[in-house]
């Protein structure tokens, strides 16, 4: 077993450093050529008539040809194009509805692992529409709602083993409508921007605070080995690593003056925002961020279904990227999470992007937003064999995802009968609903 | 259900902006609002959902009406016609959406914004959503750009009875042009979903189960049979000699000259003049409800069906017509991924005329994601269905379900010239609308959201 940089995960894998711990992990795989297929790289164009090598679960060939052994499979994928593994940078499958400690607006030590149920039917149906990573966020309740879980989509295997190895941290924010009606129907703050921006400013101050206790016992310990050490203060801790750099900060929010608002505040603390979610606004604003270095993950032309997505339109994604910013598509959906290879295709529509362009959207630039593009993300010699064969070119309507590969190793088959999920075995659990807004008090999207 | 020819409109439109024998410009903009005459749609590709493809081929626009559709040899373009170049384009019947929201509501999230259901009752036929219908909302231009003109606006889900849709047209000049039929249908739902007052199991108010929604349906419906014998043999007495009751003075049981319009507006229904529409989403569901209607004799339209899966021999069996969405709702845990994608291909395959809605597994809903419908039609394909199937599916089958197959849903003479034009297969997501007609009048190919982009578009 991998172990996860997660202190959580890191904490509860020492404490199990006894056990036999790679209960479920298979052989290393056989290596795999997969040729004749339309390759769609997402980092160096497209190669028509391309074949890929798969070997120990990373890639280690791409091109017209390839080095591959005799002993590798062979899977002809003549008329089939190959794509990197679709990554969704915003989702909240597979928790059971528990994305918001709704009790209070700031919460950073919630880690979403705790509530990831790794046997949810929405991880299924996300990897037949060929997903395989996913960032699991909480929701947007609270102004500071937790750290998120990042997973490979290796479904039918244990819950430690979908994590995704070495993947950062991330951290949600949220601002804007959602933490104003959560704590505004109970009168308490925040229940308004007002209250939204000065409630996570006070946090920082908090976390300074804290650290500064920590400097000046650090300091007074070396004299006096008796000094008594501050309380660890788990809140406090998570804030402090925002402000030491260790986490990705991930903001839900809409608004142009937010972002601002957002971005002002950062440059006060010292973080970097690594990305705005939803972010329908940005193309009123979008060379200014991109200056900042922040990425957008977007939803493609979902609008009006509150009074901060009245001015979403759908060209933002491709508008935001021709001004500079590093530009995601996301499902924040159960549903979309099954089609994000259609909602790429809408951006050819919706402002002219190329197909590169578009296909880059669900791969290699939500792989960057999470911070694993190193690993996954594009199809290029030594990054993880996340890949997908689609029937015919997967910004068409009319495209089926056929085989989805995860670290080398099938894990979906649309040819097979049943459910064609080659390592599920037993009963999925359907937490119901869309995994989005109205799932759960104080809503996500 | 009689279809408002807008005579006053097109005289005027005739007598209005000439145009001249110049090609006009795709996508000219909102100066276009009015121009008719004719119009002469040429060398694009023609999808004409009744007769097949016709390569190369050639549209007339006249009044408002196809004049004539076919190859240039065939099709004699009148020398006043404005001629527009379609090569390359593909040139297909505006598409209908059969379940909408649209003009009901503007910002979900935003109460005021909505008139969706009325909570008061479980039984509300007397709701007539052209009451509501908002006709300069923000969403209609929305959809338009994306090749729709015509839909049906149904109530929300949350009654039995919910109320009685339009049928609309997406453009016009004032709402009364765009609703061009007023209570098409008689909106109906059933299943887990419905509202139950008391809650499951009962919390003091009846109904609270399926068994109680079921009782109450059944009892409304008799009320209003009810209703009418009555109406009935007091109309009988009005009309008898005066003085042959005069001595009692009696206008028969029960009888009141007060009108009752929540009973009175089932009567059409009852009487099969016009289709119910009814939501239901379970296969057993579909069997009770579909007992009720068959008692009753109910004209019925079924919409979802969406975990029918061990039923849709019995569906068949039922000959009614079916809408098919959302085609993206989940199915069931344990189910194969594409149980519910797969569902237009097997409806269609036993003979069942079927319609596809837009609309997704939650999200916006019914009316922000209007827009969407050619590609639910188009992942319908994926999943089995014959392309002219699912492109009948969104324009000729929902204009016949509606009563409106003589007038729209196809490229055929004497048709409203309701008309798009796009750079490529309508139902890929790909493919972007160049211009939009609706009976001959150029729609400008402008939203709010369009203004948003060129505004910040500027340098």
């Amino acid at each position: 077993m991998k172990l996860s940089l997660s202190p959580h995960v890191l904490a509860l894998t020492i404490l199990c450093a006894a056990l036999p711990v790679v209960a479920q992990s298979t052989a290393p795989p056989p290596d795999i050529l997969i040729k004749n297929a339309t390759v769609m790289t997402a980092s160096h164009g497209t190669i028509p008539n391309g074949s890929v090598w798969v070997h120990e679960g990373k890639i280690a060939g791409v091109g017209t040809s390839v080095d591959a052994p005799a002993s590798a499979v062979v899977i002809d994928a003549s008329g089939k194009y190959l794509t990197p593994g679709i990554i969704d940078p915003h989702s909240h499958s597979a928790l059971d509805g528990d994305v918001n400690e709704a009790t209070s607006p700031v919460t950073p030590s919630m880690m979403m692992i705790d509530a990831f149920d790794n046997r949810d039917a929405a991880l299924y149906r996300a990897l037949a529409g060929g997903v395989t990573t996913e960032l699991l966020l909480h929701g947007s309740a609270n102004m500071i709602g937790g750290q998120a879980v990042v997973i490979k989509n290796k479904f039918g295997l244990s819950r430690d083993e979908m994590l995704f190895p070495n993947a950062p941290r991330s951290i949600k924010f949220a601002s804007g409508e959602n933490p104003k009606r959560v704590y505004g129907s109970r009168n308490q703050l925040p229940s308004t921007r007002m209250g939204n921006f000065e409630v996570m400013r006070q946090s920082f101050e908090d976390a300074k605070a804290y650290m500064a206790s920590w400097d000046a016992y650090n300091v007074k310990v070396k004299k006096d080995p008796t000094a008594i050490a501050p309380k660890v203060d788990l809140k406090l801790e998570a804030l402090a690593d925002v402000l030491r750099g260790k986490l990705y900060v991930q903001i839900h929010c809409y608004r142009a003056d937010e972002f601002l608002t957002e971005e002002a505040i950062a440059k006060q603390y010292g973080y970097k925002i690594r990305a705005f979610h939803h972010a329908l606004e940005m193309y009123k604003v979008a060379p200014e961020i991109a200056k900042d270095g922040t990425g957008i993950a977007t939803f493609t032309d979902w609008w009006g279904f509150k009074d901060e997505a009245w001015d979403a339109i759908p060209w933002n994604a491709v508008m935001s990227m021709r001004a500079g910013v590093r530009v995601a598509l996301k499902s924040d959906s159960n549903d979309h999470i099954r089609r994000l290879n259609q909602e790429a295709g809408k951006m050819v529509h919706y402002g002219g992007a190329t197909e590169d362009e578009a296909i880059r959207m669900v791969t290699l630039n939500p792989a960057w937003i999470i911070g694993v593009d190193d690993h996954t993300g594009s199809i290029d010699v030594g990054k993880d064999a996340d890949l997908v064969i689609w029937n015919m070119d997967p910004l068409s309507t009319y495209a089926r995802a056929e085989k989805v590969y995860i670290d080398g190793d099938l894990f979906f088959d649309s040819s097979l009968p049943g459910l064609g999920a080659t390592h599920f075995k037993g009963a999925m659990h359907d937490a119901g609903g869309f995994g989005g807004e109205d799932d759960s008090e104080g809503g996500m999207n | 259900m009689r279809y408002q020819t807008h005579s006053i409109l097109l005289l005027a439109l005739a007598a209005a902006t000439v145009l001249c024998g110049s090609n006009i410009a795709l996508a000219a903009g909102p100066t276009s609002v009015h121009q008719t005459g004719t119009i002469a749609i040429v060398g694009g590709k023609l999808l004409t959902v009744s007769h097949g493809v016709i390569e190369n081929g050639t549209v007339i626009i006249q009044y408002g009406r196809i004049q004539a559709v076919g190859d240039p040899s065939s099709v004699k373009i009148p020398t006043d016609a404005t001629i527009i170049d379609a090569k390359g384009l593909t040139v297909y019947p505006g598409l209908i959406d059969p379940d909408t929201t649209l003009g009901l509501t503007e910002v979900a999230a935003d109460e005021e914004s909505n008139d969706l259901s009325e909570p008061s009752d479980e039984i509300m036929p007397h709701m007539h959503v052209a009451d509501a219908f908002h006709a300069e909302t923000e969403l209609i231009p929305v959809a338009r750009l994306n090749g729709v003109t015509n839909a049906v606006v149904a109530p929300g889900t949350a009654d039995s009875i919910a109320g009685q849709d339009i049928f609309i047209q997406l453009g016009g000049e004032n709402r009364d042009e765009m609703i061009v039929g007023r209570d098409v249908a008689l909106a109906m739902n059933y299943g887990a979903e419905q509202r139950r007052r008391g809650g499951r199991g009962g919390g003091g108010s009846f109904p609270s189960t399926r068994m109680g929604l079921i009782t109450q349906l059944r009892q409304s419906l008799l009320d209003a049979q009810h209703y009418e014998a009555e109406q009935k043999a007091a109309e009988k007495k009005t009309d008898a000699k005066p003085g042959d009751d005069a001595k009692s003075g009696d206008k028969g049981p029960g009888k009141s000259d007060k009108r009752d319009l929540k009973l009175e507006a089932l009567l059409p229904y009852l009487h099969g003049e016009k289709p119910v529409v009814i939501g239901v989403y379970e296969g057993y569901d579909i069997e009770s409800i579909m007992k009720v209607a068959q008692e009753f004799h109910l004209k019925v339209i079924l919409n979802h069906v969406t975990h029918s899966q061990e039923v849709l021999d019995e569906i068949a069996a039922y000959k009614v017509p079916v809408i098919v969405g959302p085609i993206y709702d989940f199915p069931r845990a344990d189910e194969r991924y594409d149980a519910v994608y797969t569902l237009p291909a097997e409806l269609a395959k036993r003979g069942i005329k079927i319609a596809i809605s837009s609309g997704e597994a939650g999200g916006p809903g019914g009316a922000h994601t209007v827009r969407n419908l050619p590609y639910s039609a188009g992942f319908a394909v994926a999943y089995g269905l014959p392309y002219d199937e699912a492109l009948k599916a969104i324009t000729l089958n929902v204009a016949e379900m509606f009563g409106f197959g003589d007038k729209l849903g196809s490229l055929d003479v004497g048709k409203l010239g309701n008309v798009v034009i796009a750079n490529g297969d309508p139902l890929d997501v790909r493919t972007d609308v160049k211009q939009v007609f609706i009976e001959g009048v150029s729609q400008p190919m402008v939203s709010r959201q369009t203004k948003l982009r060129d505004e910040y578009s500027k340098p």
